[in-house]
């Protein structure tokens, strides 16, 4: 009796293998295709050749955006490796009540963004909490524009991203943390190291791998960001569409029974290169960390 | 061996190439649109399908007595009904004519049929129709005529229009008469400056940012008439915006307006934070319903200059294979008796020109709520359609971007007037 045959392995991978070809491989490939053309969702369209991609080149609000999501990824980037490490590190220890603040640092990660985005909104409107508050403290004398004024509304949507993400990252974290030797620790600090050396000398390089994945799923987030930015900018990217991210240009171009199908999926291959570079960038550093 | 491995991924390449370029196809539009092979005479009966916009389940017992009257008047036939909800709506309609199962008869307002007018989707019909021009108001008709497209893509069903609200307690405040409220954009901003001036900055009586509607509204030419450039950066829509600009300088309007979507205005109003809005006839109930602390604090008034037109209406598919009955039951469903009866049960006006003399519509009994009705109902005679229906909601986005972009003073009215109609006629002939 064979049980081997030749095509087990196939039977066995047909699955994912038909899910990678359907979901994937074929709507890539038509994205490539589309992007050549001028189509629309009903009636179709023609090649036009390189148009959409010199469209690209002199579009304003593609510069915006991918502006934008370079200060996003910039900014997110240390903070979301760094601080939820030390939340993680925080809340690692075995003492009374602790399972109270893992669960409040986790609630942002379960919440919907988009009623997340809504309370933010909430609060940082013109007469919201933040500048009641700063108001009565006499901090500011008139409403700072959180929610108008370009940079701030960029600012506001990467700290609402900081906030959310940070109990998402944390329980990676604690899991990788799980992995670092008791004993490590416990060696150290006989030979006198403090918390703040073993933090850097044992618990860093200890899950360093889990940072370099970490900052690669910022880094890929942070580019393709979509909600806290669509509804803190009441989904129109702010005055001049200046706060708009390159997925809202996508999303914006698409909808509708006259999307331009065409300059959109320009816009999605432009998204797929932006987001690649920083992924190899991580994963040479990460290689080059190992062989070190 | 290196042949008996690349035929595989040839073959591969190849059916992906086959099956991409989904999206691609004859771009046929024609300017003339689908005409019916039937005329008014021709026998109804047999199967044909009904698709309505979220009336399910508040309005099903109507729906299905308009069903039932029509299969009795054409024994024989058969309606099949479908109730999309009312989110995604355009979604579906675009799924359904994409694959070509658009239902015989469909609930599509103007800018919704536009698209499938173009791609000769829809039938034209008053070609089977002569009386349609006599039996429905002129503005619901017009609304599914489209620049450079001869025919008329759907029947209208029913309209609607916008009136002004005005919250009685903040006028007080600021010693204004809100029984004498502004009448024109120019008393609008005079109001918003003594409001401001009076309650020292804490109350608002604008939120609402100007829009295509504002600059038909001043008599600005928004499209071409061969429909294919547009036409709105003139100087006197660069004017508006300086005035709006001025007012939101000056602290007439909340600054928050500048990323707020469309329905801010009302969700403002309704929040008791400002004290002006447009909405429907019935929009006095919603208000009410979300706030009952404004309750007898709201006084309609008509709308400021010429008031916007909304329409629903139906349209029938090109490729019903019932079109006799298809044309039979949109007609049936649009009229005067059907459109009354509805028109009874929600807050929404008849498209039929029968039913201008009906008590129901133009008598008040007195009732802010009543009152509201009436203004509503009076103002559908002189209402337009205020922003062309070739404008797309990308294109309605850039423009609005535009606009909030001038109104915060970073760059010029013209400037961003200029900018949107670049972007506007780019995505026009894309």
């Amino acid at each position: 009796m064979r049980y081997n045959r030749w095509f087990t392995p196939w039977v066995l991978v047909i699955p994912a293998l038909t899910w990678l070809l359907v979901f994937n491989l074929w709507p890539s490939i038509n994205t490539v295709i589309l992007s050549f053309t001028n189509a629309r969702p009903i009636g179709g369209g023609h090649f036009v050749g390189l148009k959409n991609f010199e469209t690209l080149l002199h579009d304003e609000q593609l510069r915006w955006a991918l502006l934008n999501s370079v200060i996003y990824m910039v900014v997110c980037l240390p903070f979301l490796t760094v601080l939820p490490l030390l939340l993680a590190v925080l809340v690692e220890k075995k003492l009374p009540g602790i399972t109270f603040f893992r669960t409040a640092f986790y609630t942002p990660v379960v919440a919907s963004a988009v009623v997340v985005a809504l309370i933010w909104q909430w609060i940082l409107d013109d007469r919201g909490l933040v500048n009641g508050l700063a108001e009565k403290l006499g901090v500011i004398s008139g409403p700072l524009p959180f929610l108008s004024d370009q940079w701030l509304l960029l600012l506001s949507a990467i700290s609402l991203t900081i906030w959310k993400g940070l109990g998402y990252y944390m329980i990676i974290y604690l899991a990788a943390l799980g992995n670092v030797g008791r004993e490590l620790h416990e060696a150290a600090a006989v030979d006198g190291a403090g918390p703040f050396r073993r933090f850097v000398h044992i618990t860093i390089p200890g899950v360093r791998g889990t940072m370099i994945l970490i900052s690669i799923l910022i880094s890929v987030s942070a580019l393709r960001v979509f909600s806290e930015l669509f509804i803190l900018s009441g989904g129109k990217g702010g005055p001049g569409g200046r706060d708009s991210s390159v997925v809202m240009l996508i999303q914006q171009y698409s909808q509708g029974f006259e999307g331009n199908l065409g300059y959109a999926s320009a816009l999605s291959i432009v998204l797929f290169f932006v987001t690649v570079v920083p992924m190899l960038v991580l994963a040479r550093l990460n290689r080059r960390g190992a062989e070190a | 061996m290196r042949r008996r491995r690349l035929a595989p991924v040839a073959a591969l390449a190849a059916a992906a190439l086959t099956l991409a370029g989904c999206g691609l196809g004859s771009d046929d539009s024609g300017s003339g649109g689908a005409k019916p092979t039937v005329d008014a005479n021709a026998k109804v009966t047999g199967e044909v399908s009904f698709q309505t916009w979220a009336l399910k389940p508040k309005f099903t017992s109507y729906v299905e007595g308009v069903i039932k009257a029509f299969e009795a008047k054409y024994p024989g036939t058969h309606v099949t009904w479908l109730d999309q909800p009312g989110d995604g709506y355009d979604k579906k309609v675009l799924s359904q004519a994409s694959a070509g199962q658009l239902p015989d008869v469909t609930n599509l307002p103007p800018d919704f049929a536009l698209p499938l007018a173009k791609q000769n989707m829809l039938l034209d019909v008053a070609a089977a129709d002569p009386k349609l021009n006599d039996e429905y108001v002129e503005g619901g008709v017009q609304a599914y005529q489209y620049q450079g497209m001869s025919g008329t893509f759907g029947y209208p069903w029913y309209l609607n229009t916008d009136i002004d609200y005005w919250n009685a307690t903040k006028f007080a405040a600021a010693g204004l008469d809100v029984k004498n409220p502004p009448k024109t954009f120019d008393e609008l901003l005079a109001a918003a400056k003594v409001m401001h001036d009076k309650t020292g900055g804490k109350e608002y009586l604008m939120s609402r940012l100007p829009g295509i509607g504002d600059f038909t509204n001043a008599g600005i030419k928004i499209l071409s008439d061969d429909g294919k450039k547009f036409t709105f950066n003139t100087p006197e829509a660069a004017a508006l915006l300086d005035k709006y600009r001025d007012a939101y300088k000056a602290g007439y309007m909340p600054r928050d307006i500048l990323t707020n979507e469309y329905l801010g205005n009302s969700k403002l109003f309704t929040q008791n934070k400002v004290a002006w809005t447009t909405g429907g006839g019935n929009a006095i109930q919603d208000f009410q319903k979300d706030n009952p602390s404004l309750k007898g604090k709201v006084v309609p008034s008509p709308a400021l200059d010429t008031p916007p037109l909304y329409v629903q209406g139906l349209s029938v598919s090109a490729k019903t294979k019932n079109q006799a009955a298809a044309i039979a039951l949109a007609r049936f469903v649009t009229n005067a008796e059907n459109q009354a009866a509805f028109a009874k049960i929600v807050n929404i006006f008849p498209s039929t020109k029968a039913s201008a003399q009906d008590p129901y519509f133009s008598k008040s009994d007195g009732t802010p709520e009543s009152d509201a009705k009436v203004l509503a109902f009076q103002s559908l005679a002189k209402a337009k359609n205020l922003q062309p229906p070739v404008i797309s909601g990308a294109t309605n986005d850039f423009i609005g971007q535009q606009i909030s972009l001038a109104i915060s003073g970073k760059i010029s009215s013209q400037a961003a007037l200029d900018a949107a109609v670049a972007k506007a006629n780019q995505l026009l002939t894309q």
